[in-house]
Protein backbone atom coordinates (compact mmCIF):
# COMPACT_ATOMS: atom_id res chain seq x y z
CA UNK A 1 0.00 0.00 0.00
CA UNK A 2 1.17 3.31 -1.10
CA UNK A 3 1.50 5.65 2.39
CA UNK A 4 -0.29 8.66 2.68
CA UNK A 5 2.38 10.79 4.52
CA UNK A 6 6.04 9.46 3.62
CA UNK A 7 8.77 11.68 5.26
CA UNK A 8 12.92 11.18 5.70
CA UNK A 9 15.01 13.64 8.05
CA UNK A 10 12.47 15.98 8.46
CA UNK A 11 14.35 18.96 9.56
CA UNK A 12 13.93 22.54 10.38
CA UNK A 13 15.56 24.97 12.56
CA UNK A 14 14.21 28.73 14.38
CA UNK A 15 17.26 30.56 15.02
CA UNK A 16 18.94 28.42 17.98
CA UNK A 17 15.48 26.25 18.33
CA UNK A 18 15.53 22.32 16.51
CA UNK A 19 11.75 22.66 16.04
CA UNK A 20 11.89 19.41 14.02
CA UNK A 21 15.31 17.42 14.42
CA UNK A 22 15.35 14.50 12.22
CA UNK A 23 12.32 12.49 11.76
CA UNK A 24 10.97 9.69 10.06
CA UNK A 25 6.86 9.01 9.30
CA UNK A 26 5.23 6.78 7.11
CA UNK A 27 1.11 6.78 7.49
CA UNK A 28 -0.68 4.46 5.49
CA UNK A 29 -4.14 4.98 4.11
CA UNK A 30 -6.92 4.09 6.64
CA UNK A 31 -5.35 5.00 9.93
CA UNK A 32 -5.94 7.35 12.08
CA UNK A 33 -2.65 8.80 13.65
CA UNK A 34 -2.36 10.95 17.03
CA UNK A 35 0.29 13.24 17.08
CA UNK A 36 1.33 13.76 20.99
CA UNK A 37 3.79 16.19 22.41
CA UNK A 38 4.16 19.18 24.73
CA UNK A 39 3.40 22.63 23.62
CA UNK A 40 7.11 23.28 21.69
CA UNK A 41 7.48 19.85 20.38
CA UNK A 42 7.26 20.51 17.00
CA UNK A 43 3.53 19.31 16.34
CA UNK A 44 2.35 22.27 14.85
CA UNK A 45 5.90 22.65 12.41
CA UNK A 46 5.66 18.90 11.40
CA UNK A 47 1.75 19.72 10.36
CA UNK A 48 2.67 23.39 8.40
CA UNK A 49 5.52 20.92 6.54
CA UNK A 50 2.93 18.07 5.74
CA UNK A 51 0.58 20.75 4.51
CA UNK A 52 3.21 22.86 2.43
CA UNK A 53 3.15 25.63 4.92
CA UNK A 54 6.96 25.44 5.83
CA UNK A 55 9.51 24.73 4.04
CA UNK A 56 11.53 21.61 5.61
CA UNK A 57 14.59 20.37 4.96
CA UNK A 58 14.44 16.52 4.37
CA UNK A 59 12.60 14.26 2.13
CA UNK A 60 8.63 14.82 2.21
CA UNK A 61 6.12 12.93 0.09
CA UNK A 62 2.07 13.32 0.94
CA UNK A 63 -0.25 11.42 -1.56
CA UNK A 64 2.82 11.19 -3.73
CA UNK A 65 3.16 14.88 -4.29
CA UNK A 66 5.65 17.31 -2.93
CA UNK A 67 4.03 19.50 -0.23
CA UNK A 68 6.79 22.64 -0.95
CA UNK A 69 6.00 22.45 -4.77
CA UNK A 70 2.73 21.04 -5.34
CA UNK A 71 0.76 22.53 -2.64
CA UNK A 72 -2.26 23.52 -4.67
CA UNK A 73 -2.51 20.61 -6.28
CA UNK A 74 -2.26 18.40 -2.68
CA UNK A 75 -4.99 20.63 -0.85
CA UNK A 76 -7.41 19.59 -3.26
CA UNK A 77 -6.95 16.63 -1.36
CA UNK A 78 -6.51 17.16 2.28
CA UNK A 79 -8.18 18.94 4.18
CA UNK A 80 -7.22 20.85 7.94
CA UNK A 81 -8.61 22.07 10.43
CA UNK A 82 -6.15 24.78 12.49
CA UNK A 83 -6.39 25.00 16.19
CA UNK A 84 -7.01 28.82 15.73
CA UNK A 85 -9.91 30.19 13.96
CA UNK A 86 -9.65 31.37 10.75
CA UNK A 87 -12.77 32.13 9.45
CA UNK A 88 -13.86 36.52 9.10
CA UNK A 89 -16.16 37.35 11.72
CA UNK A 90 -18.23 38.87 9.49
CA UNK A 91 -18.70 36.08 7.31
CA UNK A 92 -22.15 34.61 7.00
CA UNK A 93 -22.41 31.15 8.04
CA UNK A 94 -23.87 30.66 3.83
CA UNK A 95 -21.26 32.76 2.26
CA UNK A 96 -18.80 30.30 3.55
CA UNK A 97 -20.45 27.43 2.09
CA UNK A 98 -20.90 29.76 -1.23
CA UNK A 99 -17.44 30.66 -0.93
CA UNK A 100 -15.85 27.14 -1.15
CA UNK A 101 -18.36 25.90 -3.14
CA UNK A 102 -16.52 28.68 -5.90
CA UNK A 103 -13.10 27.49 -5.03
CA UNK A 104 -12.60 24.22 -3.97
CA UNK A 105 -13.39 21.35 -6.50
CA UNK A 106 -14.32 19.01 -4.14
CA UNK A 107 -16.70 20.85 -1.88
CA UNK A 108 -20.10 19.13 -1.52
CA UNK A 109 -22.22 21.75 -0.29
CA UNK A 110 -25.47 20.12 -0.27
CA UNK A 111 -23.19 17.47 2.08
CA UNK A 112 -22.00 20.45 4.53
CA UNK A 113 -26.10 21.90 4.31
CA UNK A 114 -27.26 18.48 5.59
CA UNK A 115 -24.91 18.12 8.27
CA UNK A 116 -25.44 22.03 9.51
CA UNK A 117 -29.17 20.94 9.88
CA UNK A 118 -28.31 18.65 12.85
CA UNK A 119 -26.60 21.87 14.76
CA UNK A 120 -28.60 25.03 16.02
CA UNK A 121 -26.49 27.09 13.28
CA UNK A 122 -28.64 29.57 11.13
CA UNK A 123 -27.36 30.15 7.60
CA UNK A 124 -27.69 33.83 8.41
CA UNK A 125 -25.62 33.91 11.11
CA UNK A 126 -22.08 35.72 10.99
CA UNK A 127 -18.83 33.71 12.33
CA UNK A 128 -19.21 36.71 15.20
CA UNK A 129 -22.67 35.23 16.68
CA UNK A 130 -21.39 31.66 16.57
CA UNK A 131 -20.12 30.38 20.14
CA UNK A 132 -17.05 28.33 20.18
CA UNK A 133 -18.33 24.90 20.15
CA UNK A 134 -20.53 25.78 17.20
CA UNK A 135 -17.65 27.28 15.06
CA UNK A 136 -16.11 23.88 15.55
CA UNK A 137 -19.02 22.37 14.14
CA UNK A 138 -18.80 25.04 11.13
CA UNK A 139 -15.45 24.26 10.51
CA UNK A 140 -16.49 20.76 10.59
CA UNK A 141 -19.03 20.81 8.32
CA UNK A 142 -17.06 22.22 5.97
CA UNK A 143 -14.27 20.07 5.51
CA UNK A 144 -16.01 16.94 5.76
CA UNK A 145 -18.14 17.92 2.44
CA UNK A 146 -14.89 18.06 0.81
CA UNK A 147 -14.22 14.68 -0.51
CA UNK A 148 -10.36 14.73 1.09
CA UNK A 149 -7.65 11.64 0.96
CA UNK A 150 -6.10 13.05 4.45
CA UNK A 151 -7.72 15.32 7.34
CA UNK A 152 -5.28 16.93 9.36
CA UNK A 153 -6.54 18.41 12.43
CA UNK A 154 -4.52 20.25 14.84
CA UNK A 155 -6.00 20.34 18.13
CA UNK A 156 -9.53 20.37 16.96
CA UNK A 157 -11.24 20.51 20.45
CA UNK A 158 -9.41 23.05 22.36
CA UNK A 159 -11.46 25.09 24.48
CA UNK A 160 -14.78 23.22 23.91
CA UNK A 161 -16.80 21.21 26.73
CA UNK A 162 -17.52 17.62 26.60
CA UNK A 163 -20.61 17.29 24.77
CA UNK A 164 -19.14 19.34 21.91
CA UNK A 165 -15.71 17.07 22.05
CA UNK A 166 -17.81 14.04 22.34
CA UNK A 167 -19.95 15.02 19.04
CA UNK A 168 -17.38 16.15 17.21
CA UNK A 169 -15.26 12.76 17.58
CA UNK A 170 -18.62 11.12 16.44
CA UNK A 171 -19.38 13.05 13.22
CA UNK A 172 -15.58 12.02 12.61
CA UNK A 173 -16.21 8.22 12.87
CA UNK A 174 -19.78 8.41 11.31
CA UNK A 175 -19.76 10.95 8.13
CA UNK A 176 -16.34 11.49 7.38
CA UNK A 177 -13.85 8.21 7.87
CA UNK A 178 -13.50 5.52 5.98
CA UNK A 179 -11.12 3.19 4.86
CA UNK A 180 -9.89 5.25 2.45
CA UNK A 181 -9.33 7.97 4.31
CA UNK A 182 -6.67 8.87 6.60
CA UNK A 183 -6.76 11.08 9.52
CA UNK A 184 -3.98 12.98 11.42
CA UNK A 185 -4.53 14.81 14.81
CA UNK A 186 -2.64 16.74 17.39
CA UNK A 187 -4.46 16.70 20.77
CA UNK A 188 -3.80 17.28 24.46
CA UNK A 189 -6.64 15.50 25.56
CA UNK A 190 -4.87 11.91 25.17
CA UNK A 191 -7.63 10.08 27.13
CA UNK A 192 -10.19 11.02 25.21
CA UNK A 193 -9.01 10.09 21.72
CA UNK A 194 -7.01 7.01 22.54
CA UNK A 195 -9.14 4.65 21.57
CA UNK A 196 -9.70 5.92 18.84
CA UNK A 197 -6.44 6.07 17.37
CA UNK A 198 -4.98 2.99 15.26
CA UNK A 199 -1.52 4.80 15.51
CA UNK A 200 0.12 7.00 17.55
CA UNK A 201 3.70 9.52 17.65
CA UNK A 202 4.86 11.33 20.84
CA UNK A 203 7.30 14.23 20.22
CA UNK A 204 9.56 16.05 22.11
CA UNK A 205 11.95 18.82 21.39
CA UNK A 206 11.46 17.88 17.53
CA UNK A 207 12.35 14.30 17.66
CA UNK A 208 9.82 11.32 17.72
CA UNK A 209 9.90 9.69 21.12
CA UNK A 210 7.41 6.59 20.00
CA UNK A 211 6.08 5.95 17.25
CA UNK A 212 3.99 2.54 17.15
CA UNK A 213 0.62 1.20 16.11
CA UNK A 214 -1.93 0.77 19.03
CA UNK A 215 -2.25 -2.54 18.88
CA UNK A 216 1.57 -3.34 19.49
CA UNK A 217 1.71 -0.96 22.22
CA UNK A 218 0.86 -3.96 24.16
CA UNK A 219 4.30 -6.12 22.96
CA UNK A 220 6.67 -3.37 24.19
CA UNK A 221 4.79 -1.37 26.88
CA UNK A 222 4.23 -3.34 30.81
CA UNK A 223 2.72 -1.29 33.58
CA UNK A 224 3.17 -3.34 36.75
CA UNK A 225 1.28 -2.53 40.09
CA UNK A 226 3.22 -3.95 42.65
CA UNK A 227 2.76 -3.73 46.39
CA UNK A 228 5.72 -2.38 48.70
CA UNK A 229 7.19 -5.32 49.56
CA UNK A 230 7.82 -6.04 45.58
CA UNK A 231 9.35 -2.86 44.73
CA UNK A 232 13.14 -3.64 45.10
CA UNK A 233 12.36 -6.67 43.06
CA UNK A 234 10.31 -5.00 40.59
CA UNK A 235 13.30 -1.59 40.34
CA UNK A 236 15.55 -4.12 39.67
CA UNK A 237 14.16 -4.90 36.09
CA UNK A 238 14.49 -1.19 35.23
CA UNK A 239 11.26 0.60 34.72
CA UNK A 240 11.16 3.37 32.52
CA UNK A 241 8.94 5.01 35.08
CA UNK A 242 7.33 5.07 38.08
CA UNK A 243 4.58 6.57 40.25
CA UNK A 244 3.19 5.95 43.92
CA UNK A 245 0.02 4.43 44.12
CA UNK A 246 -1.98 3.23 47.43
CA UNK A 247 0.31 0.37 48.85
CA UNK A 248 2.45 0.39 46.47
CA UNK A 249 3.99 1.84 43.06
CA UNK A 250 2.71 1.43 39.12
CA UNK A 251 5.65 1.12 37.49
CA UNK A 252 6.21 0.86 33.02
CA UNK A 253 8.57 -1.42 31.25
CA UNK A 254 9.82 -1.16 28.06
CA UNK A 255 10.17 -4.56 26.16
CA UNK A 256 10.46 -6.39 29.06
CA UNK A 257 9.54 -10.20 29.84
CA UNK A 258 6.17 -10.24 30.91
CA UNK A 259 6.36 -13.28 32.41
CA UNK A 260 8.63 -11.80 35.15
CA UNK A 261 6.97 -8.84 35.88
CA UNK A 262 3.61 -10.95 36.51
CA UNK A 263 5.48 -12.72 38.95
CA UNK A 264 5.78 -9.37 41.10
CA UNK A 265 2.12 -8.08 40.79
CA UNK A 266 -0.64 -7.15 38.36
CA UNK A 267 0.37 -6.37 34.87
CA UNK A 268 -1.81 -4.14 32.08
CA UNK A 269 -1.01 -2.45 29.08
CA UNK A 270 -0.21 1.43 30.10
CA UNK A 271 -2.88 3.96 29.08
CA UNK A 272 -1.20 7.11 26.77
CA UNK A 273 -1.64 9.04 29.12
CA UNK A 274 0.90 7.27 31.97
CA UNK A 275 2.92 6.17 28.85
CA UNK A 276 3.24 9.79 27.42
CA UNK A 277 4.13 10.80 30.91
CA UNK A 278 6.64 8.06 31.07
CA UNK A 279 8.13 8.94 28.12
CA UNK A 280 8.39 12.67 28.14
CA UNK A 281 10.38 12.38 31.65
CA UNK A 282 12.29 9.66 30.39
CA UNK A 283 16.46 10.42 30.78
CA UNK A 284 14.99 13.68 32.68
CA UNK A 285 16.36 12.33 36.34
CA UNK A 286 19.85 11.26 34.66
CA UNK A 287 20.21 14.99 32.85
CA UNK B 1 -24.17 7.19 29.04
CA UNK B 2 -21.66 3.59 28.00
CA UNK B 3 -20.17 1.49 30.46
CA UNK B 4 -16.24 2.87 30.45
CA UNK B 5 -13.90 0.23 29.12
CA UNK B 6 -11.95 -1.57 31.57
CA UNK B 7 -8.06 -1.54 31.50
CA UNK B 8 -6.79 -4.98 32.08
CA UNK B 9 -8.43 -5.99 28.91
CA UNK B 10 -8.17 -4.85 25.01
CA UNK B 11 -11.15 -3.12 24.11
CA UNK B 12 -11.81 -5.27 21.11
CA UNK B 13 -11.75 -8.14 23.55
CA UNK B 14 -14.56 -6.55 26.06
CA UNK B 15 -16.62 -5.86 22.87
CA UNK B 16 -16.65 -9.06 21.97
CA UNK B 17 -17.75 -10.37 25.10
CA UNK B 18 -20.88 -7.46 25.20
CA UNK B 19 -22.32 -8.95 21.90
CA UNK B 20 -21.80 -12.15 23.15
CA UNK B 21 -23.79 -10.99 26.24
CA UNK B 22 -26.32 -9.67 23.55
CA UNK B 23 -26.95 -12.74 21.71
CA UNK B 24 -27.24 -14.90 24.96
CA UNK B 25 -29.92 -12.69 26.21
CA UNK B 26 -31.38 -12.59 22.80
CA UNK B 27 -30.80 -8.26 22.64
CA UNK B 28 -29.21 -9.58 19.46
CA UNK B 29 -31.51 -11.85 17.62
CA UNK B 30 -30.54 -15.16 15.04
CA UNK B 31 -31.10 -14.05 11.97
CA UNK B 32 -30.79 -10.63 12.77
CA UNK B 33 -28.22 -7.71 11.60
CA UNK B 34 -25.65 -6.45 13.77
CA UNK B 35 -24.93 -2.87 14.24
CA UNK B 36 -21.59 -1.86 11.10
CA UNK B 37 -18.60 -1.35 11.97
CA UNK B 38 -19.07 2.08 11.51
CA UNK B 39 -21.99 2.94 13.65
CA UNK B 40 -20.24 1.00 17.02
CA UNK B 41 -17.33 3.24 16.16
CA UNK B 42 -18.63 6.42 16.40
CA UNK B 43 -21.37 5.01 18.88
CA UNK B 44 -17.88 4.43 21.47
CA UNK B 45 -15.89 6.39 19.59
CA UNK B 46 -12.91 3.79 19.36
CA UNK B 47 -11.63 3.17 15.98
CA UNK B 48 -12.92 0.67 13.39
CA UNK B 49 -9.73 -1.59 13.41
CA UNK B 50 -10.96 -2.63 16.80
CA UNK B 51 -14.71 -3.13 15.89
CA UNK B 52 -13.59 -5.16 12.75
CA UNK B 53 -10.99 -7.23 14.94
CA UNK B 54 -13.93 -7.75 17.32
CA UNK B 55 -16.27 -8.80 14.72
CA UNK B 56 -13.70 -11.24 13.08
CA UNK B 57 -13.34 -13.07 15.88
CA UNK B 58 -17.23 -13.31 15.94
CA UNK B 59 -17.08 -14.80 12.34
CA UNK B 60 -14.37 -17.17 13.17
CA UNK B 61 -16.47 -18.72 16.01
CA UNK B 62 -19.17 -19.50 13.38
CA UNK B 63 -21.49 -16.76 15.16
CA UNK B 64 -22.02 -14.11 12.41
CA UNK B 65 -21.45 -13.93 8.76
CA UNK B 66 -21.17 -11.29 6.57
CA UNK B 67 -23.17 -10.49 3.79
CA UNK B 68 -22.37 -8.95 1.01
CA UNK B 69 -23.52 -5.06 1.02
CA UNK B 70 -25.90 -5.91 3.57
CA UNK B 71 -23.66 -6.56 6.78
CA UNK B 72 -22.92 -8.90 9.30
CA UNK B 73 -26.21 -10.69 10.85
CA UNK B 74 -26.45 -13.48 13.84
CA UNK B 75 -25.77 -16.98 12.50
CA UNK B 76 -28.87 -19.62 13.66
CA UNK B 77 -27.80 -21.98 16.49
CA UNK B 78 -25.66 -18.59 17.59
CA UNK B 79 -27.10 -18.35 20.76
CA UNK B 80 -27.06 -21.92 22.23
CA UNK B 81 -23.01 -21.98 20.76
CA UNK B 82 -22.16 -18.91 23.37
CA UNK B 83 -24.28 -20.69 26.06
CA UNK B 84 -22.24 -23.76 25.69
CA UNK B 85 -18.88 -21.64 25.77
CA UNK B 86 -20.15 -19.36 28.56
CA UNK B 87 -21.33 -22.34 30.94
CA UNK B 88 -18.02 -23.91 30.28
CA UNK B 89 -16.10 -20.56 31.23
CA UNK B 90 -18.42 -20.71 34.51
CA UNK B 91 -17.36 -24.15 35.41
CA UNK B 92 -13.34 -23.67 34.48
CA UNK B 93 -12.93 -20.17 35.45
CA UNK B 94 -15.41 -18.44 37.03
CA UNK B 95 -16.95 -21.13 39.75
CA UNK B 96 -13.07 -21.74 40.90
CA UNK B 97 -12.90 -17.79 41.09
CA UNK B 98 -15.35 -17.36 43.83
CA UNK B 99 -14.54 -20.86 45.39
CA UNK B 100 -10.98 -19.88 45.71
CA UNK B 101 -12.59 -16.67 46.61
CA UNK B 102 -14.56 -18.25 49.74
CA UNK B 103 -11.12 -20.38 50.46
CA UNK B 104 -9.57 -17.06 51.39
CA UNK B 105 -12.71 -15.53 53.75
CA UNK B 106 -12.52 -18.84 55.80
CA UNK B 107 -15.76 -19.71 54.48
CA UNK B 108 -16.05 -23.97 54.71
CA UNK B 109 -17.28 -26.13 51.90
CA UNK B 110 -20.45 -26.85 53.81
CA UNK B 111 -21.11 -23.38 54.34
CA UNK B 112 -20.76 -22.13 50.88
CA UNK B 113 -23.48 -24.64 49.23
CA UNK B 114 -25.43 -23.62 51.95
CA UNK B 115 -25.24 -20.09 51.02
CA UNK B 116 -25.35 -20.72 47.18
CA UNK B 117 -28.68 -22.84 47.74
CA UNK B 118 -30.03 -19.86 49.79
CA UNK B 119 -29.25 -17.33 46.84
CA UNK B 120 -31.12 -19.61 44.24
CA UNK B 121 -34.15 -20.46 45.59
CA UNK B 122 -34.21 -16.22 46.56
CA UNK B 123 -34.11 -15.25 43.19
CA UNK B 124 -36.53 -17.87 41.81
Amino acid sequence: MQPVIKARSLRKIYGNNKALDGVDLDLLPGRILGLIGPNGAGKTTLLKSILGLAPVDGDISVLGMDPRRQRTQLLEQVSFIADTAILPRWLKVKQALEYLAGVHPRFDKNRAQVFLQRTQIQMDSTVRQLSKGMLTQLHLALIMAIDSKLLVLDEPTLGLDILYRKQFYSALLEDYFDEGKTILITTHQVEEIENLLTDVVFIKNGRFNLNIAMDELHSRYTELRVTDEHVPQAQALNPIHSRPMLGGRAMIFESADRAALRALGEIKTPGLADLFVAKMQEGASHA
Amino acid sequence: MQDPWKDDQPIYRQLHERILGLILKSALKEGEAIPSVRQVASDYQINHLTVAKAYQELVDAGLVEKRRGLGMFVLPGAREKVAASERDKFRHQELPQLVARARQLGIAEAELIKMISKVMKESD
